[in-house]
């Protein structure tokens, strides 16, 4: 579970590329099955995942999101545990 | 034989029989692909028996048997092909459920020498070096190492205009193919393409899949994502979006990192001049003229 001061970084079972301002991002997978998924960032996902270093925490990641989008901090809290929540696979928690 | 060439999208494959190893008798669907070109992309020797797999070697990719009934896929059994890694030796195990003779087989490849060795257990006194899945397979592993793409399509020329209709089983590869082939069109393959880059474009090659495919080869200038739908609609992909629609179709064997960062580079750098799109599309004739007044 996280909380504002997990620090989370990149996991290696999986592979990015950007393009424009958009990420697309594949697993590694093991097994025929996985071999298809394919995701793709949008800017405010590109933004968020990379700003996650494996230094920066959680509230870190929505203050650089409030800054750089001019929202505010509930908008921002929401996007980056959403995030957060929907690429667990491909993050590791620090703590 | 005891040895012949092969020359499948523009790689040539040699096999030779080792010092009492089996025959080999390509299959039907092969044979308009042997050529006399004696300088090979990869050169596989081939041997009877059995081969181990060196103590500590790793399973890093799985394939069960699935076979397909009514477009709906279903899994025979869990063992039908896999991967293994040993330091900086690969080797894939499989099976081959299509044969009448109760076969092994254990391919040694590399990405990086062009010698590769495949033992088959029960061969007989003939065998097929290309039997599927081996085919798949290597050919898979030649695009690795080119850094080409093998993709689900189907690829026509028309007026020498290539399209390419890119999609899962069911989406309507094989319907596209038919509709153009009434239509006149020049089809490449239905189901199954390599696209390659050749410095100043692309094109898309078959693969012998069927008893009477020709080689066969295009220009490729555009690329559809194709769907059925209550009418035609093109809708056009680009940027990240593109490239995961395409990536997604692409035949992948996804256990090592350096394979999938060269795939989604070579799938990126193709989107970046061949334009892309997702074709929903009624599957009559409309959808052709439709295709080419767009155009």
């Amino acid at each position: 579970m996280s909380d504002l001061k997990s620090v989370y970084q990149h996991s290696p079972a999986v592979v990015t590329r950007k393009t424009g301002n958009e990420y697309v991002l594949v697993p590694v997978a093991n097994n025929i099955a996985d071999m298809n998924s394919v995701f793709t960032l949008n800017e405010t996902g590109a933004f968020i995942w990379e700003h996650i270093d494996g230094k920066r925490c959680v509230k870190e990641l929505i203050e650089a999101l409030m800054e750089e989008y001019e929202t505010d901090e509930k908008t921002a809290s929401e996007d980056v545990f959403s995030f957060l929540g929907e690429m667990k696979k491909y993050l590791i928690i620090n703590d | 034989m005891r040895s012949y060439s092969l020359n499948i999208a523009g790689y040539i494959i040699r096999f030779e029989s080792a010092d009492g190893g089996p025959d080999l008798v390509p299959s039907e669907r092969f044979l308009r692909n042997i050529c006399s070109n004696s300088d090979p992309d990869v050169m596989v020797n081939v041997h009877a028996g059995k081969l181990s797999l060196p103590r500590g070697a790793k399973m890093v990719f799985n394939a069960p048997y699935v076979e397909e009934v009514n477009g709906i896929a279903e899994k025979k059994r869990d063992r039908f092909w896999s991967v293994h890694k040993h330091h900086n030796d690969l080797f894939i195990k499989t099976l081959f459920p299509l044969s009448s003779f109760r076969k092994k087989a254990v391919l040694k490849y590399s990405l990086s020498a062009p010698e590769w060795d495949l033992w088959i257990d029960g061969a007989g006194t003939g065998t097929d070096p290309m039997e599927y899945p081996l085919d798949g397979l290597i050919l898979y592993y030649l695009t690795v190492i080119k850094g080409d793409i093998l993709i689900h399509a189907s690829g026509i020329n028309q007026s020498s205009r290539g399209y390419l209709f890119s999609g899962v089983s069911g989406k309507g590869k094989s319907t596209m193919a038919k509709l153009w082939d009434k239509a006149g069109a020049k089809v490449i393959h239905d189901d199954r393409l390599i696209i390659r880059s050749n410095g100043s474009g692309y094109k898309m090659y078959n693969t012998p899949v069927y008893n009477n495919d020709e080689p066969s080869e295009s220009p490729l200038d555009k690329i559809f994502l194709i769907g059925h739908g209550k009418r035609n609609e093109i809708i056009p992909v680009s940027g990240a979006s593109g490239v995961s629609l395409i990536m997604a179709n692409c035949i992948q064997h996804n256990w090592d990192p350096k394979i999938v960062a060269r795939l989604l580079g070579s799938v990126s750098i193709m989107c970046t001049s061949i334009p892309a799109a997702r074709l929903l599309f009624r599957p009559d004739r409309s959808v052709i003229d439709y295709i080419l007044e767009n155009e």
